[in-house]
């Protein structure tokens, strides 16, 4: 320290600070901002990005990621019910049969996943962030108006650059249950009956012909289940396990895990045993 | 091609049945020169006589037998140009079903198909029948194979025959001759024997050509090798 | 998305010990959506001779159809059941006849040779280049998977049981890796004397 002294150098640490942070924050944009993804330098990225996606000879290059869900959820006089399968695929290849696609924001808020895994599990990490910023400022828990206000709005800056969500937020709040999809298109609304994902045809199916408000809490749970289980019998890119939610008034309440392979089996022997008690 | 629909095939049935280009087919099958074939226990042998009009011909440069594939061969009675086309037409017979089964043609599917190829010149218009008859000897199946095709198409499998000029007595001498347990080497010796019952001058390893075909496959006597089972004739 | 994975599909054939076997999944599939889950892919050629042919349905079928022909042909032709080598050959050869336009499936050939009674195993690509290796074979969108297994399940001199054991697990375990191939599965052994064919119970999403 003592050379240092003489030569000039006052304080090594600082005079070198200003610098540093700059240079972190030029090339590390989220590791200071959450909110800010590195984007190509051009003057309208969103324009840019689009060209980029074709080769030289003009073919569409297609940046393969985890595709492929299904996932639904309603309300009924008890409240909010989710459920969601659990496999990820990348193409054909099966990445995982045990993903997690409900996102447990806080105790009252629940976040569903569909399309692209990675920007899913991001934004809804972001969004949990901002929703605890915001309980912490203003000592109350922020309604789901609110949230999926933020996250469609987080999304909406990058649209058109290739971010591939939809998801649908659940809570409870000072107004009631609440459901709502927000996607990556910029689409925001609240509703009382959603199924996302590439299995959402064959979930809707089940899921309106056994829908009504008056559901027990049971039958619900049932519901939701089955019309997973369909989708995940039906279309190749869903399946795993099935996991079903509850979102009361008292907060959110995880119901089961069901083996698709298990349910499966003990549907068909229901069935098989009325088909014979018929003949 | 419009003059195709007035080409009429010339092998027209007579009104007493018979198709008289056949006959006379056969006519010049048996004005041919001699061959002979007979199966051994552990082989087959077919012969002809090779016979020259002039001492300056060249001999063993133009033979009459053939090697088809590694396992089989042919000779023929009857006339040479036409006998040409037939071996032409089986050896590319032969490698189109190696090409196929990646597996020998077995002796009987390429007489059948030989078969079906003279069959087809006795009813097609703008063709005349073969004027030969083909001996077509091989092994396969772990056994030899003789047999027999005519210009009608009709094919015959034979312990021993003869045919071409004096085939009749060439058979009655090996209708003598025969027996099942031959050894191949007596099956070569026995052949040039009924050979030399109609041969007319002196028979020398120059004027007749012999194949054997045994588990090694099919070859073309040499000359040499000839003349040695020419020797122990009397 | 390649014509070859527009339906789905997984087999694999190995050999044992005087004994083959072939297993195939069941699924027919438009892309993500599942049609019917009891589709025919392996077909009986001999007494002793099956064929897969995983790859595009229709091709599945229309080549069937095409071998039956051709192997029906050589039989009466020749009066004698063809032999696995030599349909392999014929298989092959009908394959790059469309070079250019080729039929989109990966034959799996498993059979017993007629007379010896050796295990025979063989797969081709689309256009028909053979390969008949000591161990196993494998087709389908499953391949890769199943190569995985199989190098890590398949052992020499397997007896019927304990071939139907590795080669169920083999196939069962890469096509749930898979998200269009399984929907149930089927596997034949091939001994000498008997043919066994045995249903697996699999998942079914």
């Amino acid at each position: 320290m003592a050379l240092a002294e003489i030569c000039g150098f006052k304080n090594f640490d600082s005079c070198n600070n200003g610098i540093l942070d700059t240079n972190i924050a030029k090339s590390n944009f989220n590791f200071t901002n959450n909110l800010e993804l590195a984007v190509p330098p051009y003057s309208n990225p969103a324009h840019m990005l689009a060209q980029l996606n074709k080769d030289e000879t003009g073919r569409e290059i297609k940046i393969k990621f985890d595709h492929g869900t299904t996932t639904l959820g309603f309300q009924y006089q008890g409240g909010v019910v989710l459920a969601v399968d659990s496999r990820a695929t990348g193409g054909s290849f099966i990445g995982s049969q045990t993903m997690k696609k409900i996102v447990e924001i806080n105790d009252f808020l629940l976040g569903t996943l569909a399309g692209g895994a990675a920007d899913c599990v991001y934004w809804d990490r972001v969004l949990a962030k901002q929703c605890r910023m915001y309980e912490l400022r203003n000592r109350e828990r922020i309604s789901v108006a609110a949230a999926s206000k933020l996250m469609a709005n987080m999304v909406y800056n990058y649209k058109g650059m290739g971010l591939s969500m939809g998801m649908m937020l659940a809570g409870w709040d000072k107004r009631g249950p609440q459901l709502y999809y927000v996607d990556s298109e910029g689409t925001r609304t609240p509703g009382k009956v959603f199924s996302v994902g590439s299995g959402s045809v064959y979930a809707f199916g089940v899921l309106d012909s056994g829908y009504k408000w008056d559901l027990t809490d049971e039958e619900a749970y049932e519901l939701g289940r089955r019309s997973i289980y369909h989708a995940t019998h039906r279309d190749a890119y869903s399946g795993g396990i099935v996991r079903v939610y509850h979102m009361k008034s008292t907060g959110w309440v995880h119901i089961d895990n069901n083996d698709c392979m298990d349910l499966h089996y003990k549907y068909k022997e229901v069935k098989d045993t009325a088909e014979n008690e018929i003949i | 091609m419009a003059t195709e629909r007035y080409s009429f095939s010339l092998t027209t049935f007579s009104p007493s049945g018979k198709l008289v280009q056949i006959e006379y087919a056969l006519a010049a099958v048996a004005a041919g020169a001699p061959s002979v074939g007979i199966k051994a226990s552990n082989g087959v042998v077919i012969a002809t006589e090779n016979k020259h009009k002039s001492i300056l011909y060249d001999e063993h440069s133009v033979n009459k037998v053939e090697m088809i594939t590694s396992h089989i061969g042919m000779v023929y009675s009857g006339m040479g140009p036409d006998y040409r086309l037939l071996v032409k037409q089986a050896r590319k017979m032969a490698q189109q079903y190696f090409l196929v089964y990646k597996e020998p043609i077995p002796t009987v599917q390429l007489v059948q198909r030989v078969a079906a190829v003279m069959q087809e010149y006795t009813q097609s218009g703008g063709v005349r029948p073969f004027g030969v008859s083909l001996l077509i000897c091989g092994w396969d199946n772990n056994r030899p194979y003789l047999f027999q095709c005519d210009p009608s198409g009709a094919y015959f499998a034979w312990k021993a025959t003869a045919m071409g000029k004096n085939f009749i007595n060439g058979k009655t001498f090996l209708e003598k001759r025969y027996s099942e347990d031959l050894e191949l080497d007596d099956a070569v010796h026995t052949a040039i024997l009924t050979l030399k019952e109609s041969f007319e001058g002196q028979m020398t390893a120059d004027n007749i050509e012999v194949g054997i075909c045994d588990q090694t496959g099919f070859k073309r006597l040499d000359p040499s090798n000839v003349k040695d089972y020419l020797a122990n004739i009397p | 998305m390649s014509i070859l994975s527009y339906n789905g599909s997984a087999m694999v054939a190995m050999k044992g010990k005087n004994c083959v076997a072939i297993a195939t999944d069941k699924r027919f599939g438009i892309q993500a959506q599942t049609i019917s889950m009891d589709f025919p892919k392996v077909f009986q050629m001999g007494p002793h001779l099956f064929i897969g042919l995983p790859g595009l349905a229709t091709d599945t079928q229309t080549v069937m159809e095409k071998l039956r022909f051709r192997k029906n042909l050589y039989e009466l032709k020749e009066n004698r059941h063809i032999t696995p080598t030599v349909f392999a050959s014929l298989v092959s050869n009908m394959l790059y006849e469309k070079r250019f336009g080729p039929f989109f499936v990966e034959p799996v050939i498993a059979g017993l040779d007629s007379k010896t009674g050796e295990p025979f195993v063989c797969n081709m690509d689309l256009i028909g280049c053979p390969n008949a290796p000591e161990d196993f074979v494998v087709g389908g969108t499953a391949s890769a998977q199943l190569y995985g297994m199989c190098e890590s399940l398949w052992e020499p001199d397997l007896g019927p049981d304990d071939l139907f054991e590795t080669i169920s697990q083999a196939l069962i375990n890469a096509f749930d890796r898979d998200a269009i191939s399984g929907w149930g599965a089927t596997v034949y052994i091939i001994e000498k004397d008997k043919i066994t064919t045995k249903e697996l119970k699999t998942r079914m999403d």
